[in-house]
């Protein structure tokens, strides 16, 4: 790694390689970027796995994990003399409770992973043989940028990393933009509770998401495409390394950096991601400028999940129509992560629009009495049991007040207080709020100590104001997080209120 | 008021009222000269727009979320609202955020500490929702024993100003946003005192920050410097020939805080050094020499008037000159001194006095 003359954009990994964030840390690496001290403590105190350097055990604390009993390995771990440090979750809610030793490898304590059978008629085939000869990028140069944009509509590929939005307007926006000098950027900072679809694809199919981007990259004419991929994946980084060298003669004139995160759940917020990769604290830029007009480096930046960008080599294969037709209501086929209370969970490609019923007959029927389920990650709040039927699709669960999101579905059977539930959603967004605007730096710690003392106390008074804060939370805050960092609180409320009736604190 | 005339000027409605606005302009900057007051907390116009405090938020006519007035470029035929029933719900419970998170008086209202808080100043014209403590865990730096600048991190709003004039305006980069979430803090490299720093101590973060968590240490509490009258004179500095502009605040006869007439009114555009912020105890100062002296035959110095000092100068000098020659005689000026002023010490060493030796001690 160049270390003298390296730039703004390094000083993370350089602290990661002095082992953490300290003065003498700091120092050195202000002394090789020449980029303020200041500056780079700022920044390295963002991320949680370099801010406090030292050797520790991280638990979990994600909403599966926590039902299944991260607070008793943590106790477990602290008895045998460990250091436990709590942290956001580890994207393997299908073996929870999962925990990373203190040399940051993997310890999971619960079931083993199911994944869909092979299947050649599938988009993705998470089980399938990788096309080693990237046959989609020859077409994607014989076909022609306009083509494959058309090809993107067609297929109606809607962005897989949450917001559902139409793939084929960013390419084409970025394709419009005046600069050349444009990026593709893939989002593998995959930590949205309850998700570890992306996982799957790092780890079995890296050449379908080189070969989605090199297709980008080509269509875009970028030369640099960057993969921000967190820092907890060790195993999915060496995968992927492995992918690139792999693909080097197929790669070309185009050069795939990785880049990993450093424990910030918010860097999975594009433009947080965009602040990070240049080396600064993970704080959401104000919208518009979107990404597409000014990214990386301020320049026109193509930036995708890793699932949607997976996509696209099937999309070109086989053709736009057939994969929107591999959808029930919406567009293509969709990978549901699907952990909590089912018998195997696991990551399941299923049309678009399956509903809950049907992906737990996947996932090996229901264990316990199901009460509740959240579809899409920490965001997308909790749903009765009523919407069993519901397609699991962006625009039903839109119109049932929660969101498909990441499509991280957690099932939660009657053995679990709402209320608790909620309270831990609630610790993780007070915990992963960057702490640039009020209504979500201050809105996500309110709602977080309101519930613990209803908890506490078991009078509902402690709730009266949440209503409130969280309507400010969604009109004020910049970004997505404080937008929908109450909607477990709201949701729960709305359907379990017996959870939030007058009872008995622990206290 | 500034007429807007020329090319890349377009109307937009504000409020309802059809009003002209150049391109490139914010929302905020039409409103302020069209006399609409737009609350603000993390704006600073020697700064980018950072959008972060969110007080100064406004409809946009097609925009589902409300925007940044501070950030919100205008385009040609926008329509904007700046006070609405949603606008006032937001700022009721955005304040009462900020109050939550806040220390408060015993009246419920943000403290006021040496400087003016304008915080406490919006809660007090709203009807600002109450909401219980969320006492965040925001870290200060009580050990920094640097003389004059205090950091209060209860009072501190988190809108950046400090850090980002520190960058900006001072490219000092010293201060710094640490942690994340509720932690986060004003901070310094391994959390130093400033004097370990790269702080040159302007003192610039005290002047923008909006809510007196920043203040200088040496300044009373603002209650007790408006119980008593205090008189303020607008003055130069003379500490160099840059001309910022100062307004000293007297107190029962003594000077108790210097700071920069505000933002776009001087040249100093609000911005002051150390020297000019802060040293000005010689001015009530013992030793301070406030008149001519002249030593007598005794070797003592005696008070006298201008008149004979320079007289005595003058025949010094001259008398040096005349036996031993004009190349004897050297001149320096001081660094305190205008261009003007060096310009005429040069003129009396050269013309006045026949030598070229003339030096400043800023020259090298």
């Amino acid at each position: 790694m160049k270390r003298h003359g390296a730039n703004r954009e390094q000083i993370i990994e350089l602290l990661e390689h002095e082992g953490g964030v300290t003065e003498q840390s700091v120092r050195k690496v202000s002394a090789e970027t020449g980029v303020p001290e200041a500056d780079i403590w700022g920044a390295g105190m963002f991320y949680s796995l370099i801010n406090q350097p030292g050797k520790r055990v991280r638990v979990c604390d994600g909403l599966t994990c926590q039902m299944m009993g991260a607070d008793q390995l943590v106790e477990e771990l602290k008895e045998a003399g460990k250091e436990v440090e709590r942290v956001i979750c580890l994207g393997q809610c299908d073996r929870a409770p999962a925990s990373l030793d203190e040399t940051m490898n993997l310890v999971t304590y619960g079931k083993t992973t199911h994944i869909s059978p092979q299947d050649p008629e599938l988009p993705m085939n998470l089980g399938g043989a990788e096309d080693m000869a990237w046959s989609a990028l020859t077409k994607a140069r014989e076909m022609g940028p306009e083509a494959v944009i058309e090809e993107l509509k067609l297929a109606g590929l809607q962005g897989r990393g949450g917001a559902g939005f139409p793939a084929h307007f960013k390419w084409n926006s970025v394709r419009q933009q005046v600069d050349q000098e444009r990026y593709v950027v893939c989002n593998a900072d995959e930590s949205e509770p309850g998700t570890f679809k992306d996982r799957e694809v790092l780890l079995r199919r890296p050449h379908l998401i080189l070969e989605g981007l090199a297709i980008a990259a080509h269509v875009i004419q970028a030369k640099d495409i960057f993969i921000y991929i967190r820092g907890e994946f060790t195993n999915e980084i060496a995968s992927l390394k492995k992918a690139v060298a792999e693909a080097e003669a197929m790669l070309g004139d185009v050069t795939v950096h990785i880049a990993k995160g450093h424990g910030a759940y918010i860097c999975g917020e594009e433009t947080a991601l965009l602040e990070s990769l240049e080396g600064k604290r993970g704080m959401p830029r104000l919208k518009p400028p979107y990404p597409t007009e000014q990214g990386f480096r301020n320049k026109p930046t193509l930036m995708h999940n890793v699932e949607t960008i997976a996509c696209v080599p099937a999309i070109l294969r086989r053709s736009g129509a057939w994969f929107k037709e591999q959808g029930r209501t919406e567009a293509g086929s969709k990978l549901y992560c699907i952990s909590g209370h089912v018998n195997n969970p696991g990551v399941y490609e299923a049309p678009l629009g399956i509903t809950l019923d049907e992906l737990v007959e996947l996932a090996g029927g229901y264990d316990g009495n199901p009460n509740s389920f959240s579809p899409g990650g920490a965001s997308s709040g909790f749903l009765p049991m009523k919407y069993r039927d519901l397609p699991l699709d962006y625009k039903s669960l839109a119109d049932a007040g929660s969101m498909l999101g990441s499509a991280g579905v957690v099932v939660l059977n009657d053995t679990i207080d709402m209320a608790q539930a909620v309270s831990w959603q609630l610790e993780f967004f007070e915990r992963e709020s960057c702490g640039q605007c009020a209504p979500c730096r201050i809105g996500t710690q309110y709602l977080r100590r309101q519930v613990h003392k209803y908890l506490e106390t078991g009078t509902v008074d402690s709730l009266k104001m949440t209503g409130d804060v969280s309507w400010e939370m969604e009109e004020g805050s910049i970004c997505g997080l404080g937008m929908v960092a109450f909607k477990p609180l709201q949701t729960a409320q709305e359907h379990f209120p017996e959870a939030f009736q007058k009872r008995n604190g622990k206290h | 008021m500034n007429e807007i005339i020329g090319t890349g000027t377009f109307e937009i409605e504000l409020n309802g009222k059809t009003v002209k606005a150049r391109m490139g302009e914010t929302v905020v900057e039409v409103a302020s000269r069209e006399g609409i007051d737009i609350p603000t907390l993390c704006h600073d116009p020697r700064l980018d727009p950072a959008g972060a405090c969110r007080v100064c938020l406004v409809e946009v006519e097609g925009q589902r979320r409300m925007q940044p007035g501070c950030a919100w470029r205008v385009n040609e035929g926008m329509k904007i609202t700046t006070e609405s029933s949603r606008i006032q719900r937001h700022r009721e419970v955005l304040y009462g955020l900020y109050q939550a998170d806040h220390q408060l008086d015993d009246a419920g209202l943000p403290v006021v500490s040496a400087n003016e808080n304008q915080l406490r100043s919006l809660c007090e014209k709203t009807d600002v929702v109450s909401l219980e403590p969320v006492e965040a865990p925001r870290r200060g730096r009580d050990h920094d024993v640097n003389p004059y600048i205090q950091f209060n991190p209860d009072l501190c709003i988190l809108c950046a100003r400090c850090t980002r004039y520190c960058d900006e305006v001072e490219a000092v980069s010293a201060i710094t946003l640490a942690w994340r979430g509720g932690e986060t803090t004003i901070s310094t490299a391994g959390e130093r005192g400033l004097l370990d720093t790269s702080c040159e101590l302007c003192g610039g973060c005290i002047d923008t920050c909006p809510t007196g968590a920043l203040i200088e240490k040496k300044a009373p509490p603002l209650v007790q410097l408006q119980a008593k009258p205090v008189k303020t004179t607008r003055s130069t500095c003379n500490f160099c020939g840059v001309g910022c502009q100062l307004d000293l605040h007297e107190q029962g006869g003594k000077v108790v805080k210097i700071t920069s007439p505000p933002v776009g009114e001087t040249l100093n555009d609000g911005n002051l050094c150390v020297k000019g912020r802060f040293a000005y105890d010689f001015i009530n100062h013992e030793d301070r020499i406030t008149e001519p002296l002249v030593r007598g035959e005794d070797g003592e110095l005696h008070p006298t008037t201008w008149e004979h000092a320079l007289q005595v100068a003058t025949q010094g000098l001259a008398k040096v000159r005349e036996e031993h020659g004009a190349d004897a005689l050297g001149f320096i000026s001081s660094s305190r001194c205008t261009g003007e002023e060096n310009y005429l010490m040069q003129k009396l060493s050269r013309a006045a006095f026949g030598t070229n030796n003339i030096h400043q001690c800023a020259a090298t």
